[in-house]
């Protein structure tokens, strides 16, 4: 008896879905772990649901002078963060429909662009925080960028292309993890992940303290619907960098290598796994360190671009 | 001869303890005592060393003409400073002079024991061992006096020489790694070995260590642009051990970098070397001739006159010609003589003015008879006048230089040592010859010399200087031609 | 350029790695004891990566040479440093020249100076990858960068030290063979300069009280 088997296009719609969903579900998780760690009973897995669903029934407010782009902003933001999983491998090793419109540099512009119509919409409200948040991220994404274009030489220098696909492929297949540059690569991009979304060392993304926000600060004068856009989508945007980084850069195991139903519903289930388990991660590094101060943040991301510049050179010196 | 190469290689060693360890008044006389011996015994191996090489405690000593030329440098700078500082330290009675004579003699041993085993190690990695205790050694002798800028200055000097010498170990690593290709995975890198495979060394890495060891070495050579703790750490130290520095220590780096350019010259062809060699030489000619113009420290004076002779080394060794060679080690041997009398000649002014400050410094000849004129002869030595050594040996390695066809590099030779001759004897003889300030600090100096014991070592090297200038003794000339035809890329193995 | 080495390799090659990330992480340590516990803890490395190697390629004589740099490295030096900054009663650094991320900038540029000096040269080693090589290069590189922009002695010290981990690390790389009987008479010189480095330094902070380098400006000229 043949297994089910679901279409190509079919696959690629559900890999846009699965981090639809999974999203809320797995920032859930790690703000539960987080505060299982501080000794705290915390939140129910499923909160950010109910956020969303309470946000999405509440009214809209504007703020006087604000223009389009005030409303514009999360839904393109959102609308970015949801093109990125076309590109990269979710759930299948292999490219689906649409997979191969772009690289890696492709889906990082497209997150960059979500970045930018966040921004915007922030410095429209014309609120002092919301306007300090947005250039402070602004800032430290642009600081941040050396280092993902490093990455994107070494994966480039690697295989030869610069499709995530292919990388996902040669770190399967052989013993690319232990080479050392791509350690180092993988490990900038883990410390680029931990500043793009928002965490511990570099930004309290729990707290309330206005002054020391970055990313959170941006959507502080938004409400109802947009905001509820604006948290999800950063939740989705999260998923897309904990992905890229567990199935291109450390894990690229238990995905689907054909469209049957088995296969997907295996890859979605170890998908949601190794995202916990990197959670869990994030959740640790959020206690065992403290925020840096805002200008050391420069000192971080200096940090990142160090083991990336490394990794171009061990590679392009030889023996990997 | 075995045995005598072996004595000269323990002699110095025994001092250490035996400085140590003998009542306080009888140190100066050991130490003096193993240091004539030592110039004895190497004056005694100038034939043999000239004839062929010699080995000694297996193959861990090792003895060529090459080696002999410093060898000679060495001891005489043992023997006349041991002597020197005799009569210059006169400390005080009690227990702080007796501290500092149980610290200054053993290490002032140890220093010249590290000198002298230098140039009887049989590799590059024993050399640079003995280089780097060298260091160690003498940077804790100019720090001996305790004061803010000997401390200073042993610091920079710790650390710059350190450094260098970190690079000078990596380029010994490397240099013996381009050797595995033609020698086998593990060799004794002996001088012998290394000579006789060098040919079919791995080019690309004799370059590297050659660049390595040129600046490595070059830093405790004293070559421009590496040359920054020299000055510092020559006017800081005891007038002593500035004419150990300078006369010795320099010629013992400088021995250990043509060490790798007899490597480098048979592996790459001479053409290499040499141009890495000359750019240092000139800039270091050029700085230091320059610096001499505008200097009032009269110990910096000297110093900078080192790095200038230095330079005027490293540019006849770039010439390659046989006589410029046979120039270049004439002039290692009278630049250590020179040298070390105006240094010794410089101390004994500093002790009696208080200050090293030429402004301050008025009528020395009339203060210090001997010494100060003994110290204008040894200045107008060190700036090139005849008959002393320097002239000659300068004026051979013009004479090579011009030999080989290449004019520009000579005649930029010929104008820096011009320009260090007015900067160097204009400052030094106005400072002597002038008459004494009627009053003033300097005014009312005791007129007599520190001790007698001062001026005997300094004639002995203004004798050697104008014996070296005037007729090069046969033995001697023999051992220098050898030495030469040593560097020569395609010489005796 | 493709191909991927082995884990041996690879495990070699990270070593190697850490030991210059140990050098970068000293460029910013705040404290004088997290310098010389990174100057530790660097020494570890090497010491680890030596008696691999003598196991991974049975090269007896790298044990022994490993055996004594745990000794000298990682237990005497370090307490010696620690002894002197108790002594000295103080721990912070000098502060350097340069902010951090520019002092990281700059030492980047080094290590690339580094890297691509003698990456390109195409040594080749029978024991590690070759590109440990060039990753020693660029310690030595760093360590100056340190050395230069750091104002205190300990850091200095830490510095110079530092560069000799450097140098044993190429040493491991492209002269295994080398005789033992040379590698532990540079492990002896390493002793004696710590001792002159020690004396100098207690003589340094004896006389002024400080540790830091900012009033050695009397000699120039």
């Amino acid at each position: 008896m043949s297994q089910p088997v679901i279409a190509p296009a079919g696959v690629q719609a559900l890999q846009v879905l699965t981090v639809l969903g999974s999203a809320p579900l797995v920032s859930g998780i790690t703000s539960h772990l987080e505060a299982r760690l501080q000794g705290r009973r915390g939140p129910r897995v499923l909160q950010p649901y109910y956020d969303l669903a309470k946000l999405f029934r509440k009214e809209t407010v504007v703020p006087e002078g604000s223009s389009w782009a005030f409303l514009a902003g999360p839904v393109v933001g959102f609308a970015c963060y949801l093109v990125v999983p076309l590109l990269i491998p979710v759930l299948t090793t292999y490219g689906l429909p649409l997979g191969y419109m772009g690289d890696i540099l492709g889906g990082g512009m497209v997150l960059a662009l979500g970045g930018f119509a966040m921004a915007l919409a922030a410095s429209d409200s014309g609120a002092p925080y919301a306007q300090l948040g947005a250039s402070r991220a602004t800032t430290f994404a642009a600081l941040a960028e050396p280092t993902v274009l490093f990455v994107v030489f070494i994966v480039a220098m690697i295989t030869g292309t610069d499709l995530p696909y292919a990388l996902a492929a040669t770190v399967r297949s052989s013993s690319e993890l232990a080479r050392p540059s791509h350690v180092l690569v993988a490990v900038a991009f883990f410390l680029v992940v931990l500043a793009e979304t928002g965490r511990i060392p570099v930004e309290a993304h729990s707290g309330t303290l206005e002054l020391g926000m970055i990313e959170e600060a941006r959507a502080l004068e938004h409400s109802g619907a947009p905001l509820a856009l604006a948290k999800w989508g950063s939740a989705v945007k999260q998923l897309v960098l904990y992905t890229v980084l567990i199935n291109v850069f450390v894990a690229p195991w238990g995905l689907a290598s054909s469209g049957k139903v088995a296969g997907i519903v295996v890859a979605v289930v170890s998908l949601v796994g190794k995202v916990t388990l990197l959670g869990a991660v994030f959740a640790l590094v959020d206690n065992s360190f403290s925020k840096l101060r805002l200008f050391k943040v420069t000192e971080y991301l200096a940090g990142a671009f160090l083991l990336a510049c490394l990794g171009v050179l061990v590679f392009y010196t030889g023996g990997g | 001869m075995q045995a005598v190469l072996v004595a000269l290689f323990v002699v110095p060693l025994v001092a250490v303890p035996a400085s140590y360890l003998l009542p306080a008044k009888f140190a100066p006389s050991a130490s003096a005592l193993a240091g004539t011996t030592s110039f004895g015994l190497c004056l005694w191996l100038v034939p043999a060393a000239g004839a062929h090489a010699r080995w000694g405690l297996g193959s861990f000593l090792h003895l060529d003409a090459l080696s002999e030329v410093f060898l000679l440098t060495t001891t005489f700078l043992y023997a006349t400073t041991a002597i020197f500082a005799a009569g210059y330290l006169r400390l005080p009675p009690g227990p702080a002079g007796r501290r500092y004579g149980e610290r200054f003699w053993p290490a002032f041993n140890l220093f010249c024991a590290a000198m002298v085993a230098a140039p009887l190690m049989n590799g590059l990695a024993t050399l640079w061992v003995a280089v780097e205790v060298t260091t160690v050694v003498s940077a804790l002798l100019v720090a001996i006096d305790g004061t803010h800028e000997a401390t200073e200055a042993s610091w920079k000097y710790l650390l710059i020489a350190s450094l260098g010498l970190s690079l000078a170990l990596l380029g010994t690593v490397v240099m013996y790694y381009a050797g595995t290709r033609a020698l086998g995975g593990s060799y004794t890198p002996s001088f012998s070995e290394l000579r006789a495979g060098a040919s079919h060394f791995s080019p690309v890495a004799v370059r590297l260590a050659f660049v390595l060891a040129v600046l490595g070495y070059g830093t405790k050579m004293g070559l421009v642009p590496v040359h920054t703790w020299l000055p510092d750490a020559h006017s800081e130290a005891p007038s002593p051990v500035s004419a150990l520095l300078s006369g010795t220590l320099l010629a013992t780096s400088f021995y250990a970098l043509l060490r790798f350019f007899q490597v480098a010259e048979r592996s790459l062809g001479p053409r290499f070397p040499r141009e890495v060699v000359a750019g240092f030489g000139v800039a270091s000619l050029l700085l230091g001739a320059l610096y001499l113009l505008s200097q009032r420290d009269l110990k910096r004076l000297l110093a900078y006159s080192s790095i200038e002779h230095m330079g005027v080394v490293a540019v006849g060794t770039s010439f390659g010609a046989p006589v410029a060679l046979f120039g270049v080690l004439l002039h290692v041997l009278a630049h250590g003589a020179a040298k070390g009398t105006a240094f010794f000649g410089a101390g004994s002014v500093v002790r009696k003015f208080g200050t090293k400050d030429m402004e301050a410094v008025r009528g020395g000849v009339l203060v210090l008879p001997w010494s100060a004129t003994l110290l204008v002869a040894a200045v107008l030595g060190l700036s090139g006048l005849p008959p002393f050594g320097i002239f000659r040996s300068e004026l051979l390695v013009v004479e090579g230089g011009l030999s080989t066809g290449a004019d520009a590099l000579p005649a930029v030779l010929v104008v820096l040592v011009t320009v260090a001759f007015f900067g160097l004897s204009w400052s030094t003889t106005r400072t002597m010859l002038s008459a004494p300030p009627a009053r003033g600090p300097a005014g009312d100096v005791a007129r007599g010399e520190v001790s007698a014991w001062v001026v005997v070592p300094m004639v002995t090297g203004l004798v050697a200087l104008g014996l070296l200038g005037v007729h090069v003794p046969g033995d001697l000339a023999r051992l220098l031609h050898g030495a030469a035809a040593q560097l020569l890329p395609g010489g005796a193995q | 350029m493709g191909q991927v080495p082995s884990t041996y390799a690879s495990g070699a090659g990270i070593a190697a790695l850490l030991v210059l990330l140990a050098e970068f992480a000293m460029l910013r340590a705040p404290s004088l004891r997290s310098q010389v516990r990174l100057y530790m803890s660097q020494s570890l490395v090497v010491v680890v990566l030596a008696a691999v190697t003598a196991a991974v390629r049975g090269l007896d004589d790298l044990y022994v040479l490993a055996g004594l740099s745990l000794l000298l490295k990682v237990v005497l030096v370090p307490a010696l440093l620690v002894h002197l900054l108790r002594e000295a009663g103080s721990d912070l650094s000098g502060s350097p020249a340069l902010k951090v991320a520019s002092m990281v900038l700059v030492a980047i540029a080094a290590s690339a100076f580094g890297f691509f000096t003698v990456g390109p040269l195409g040594f080749r080693s029978p024991v590690l990858p070759s590109s440990a090589f060039a990753v020693a290069a660029a310690v030595v590189m760093v360590a100056f960068v340190l050395i230069i922009l750091r104002s205190d002695v300990v850091s200095q010290a830490v510095g110079f030290f530092s560069v000799e981990n450097g140098v044993s690390l190429a040493s491991m790389v492209v002269a295994a063979g080398l005789p033992i009987v040379v590698e532990l008479t540079l492990l002896f010189d390493l002793l004696v300069a710590v001792v002159a480095f020690g004396l100098i330094m207690r003589a340094h902070h004896a006389l002024r009280g400080t540790l830091y380098t900012w009033e050695l400006d009397r000699l120039r000229g």
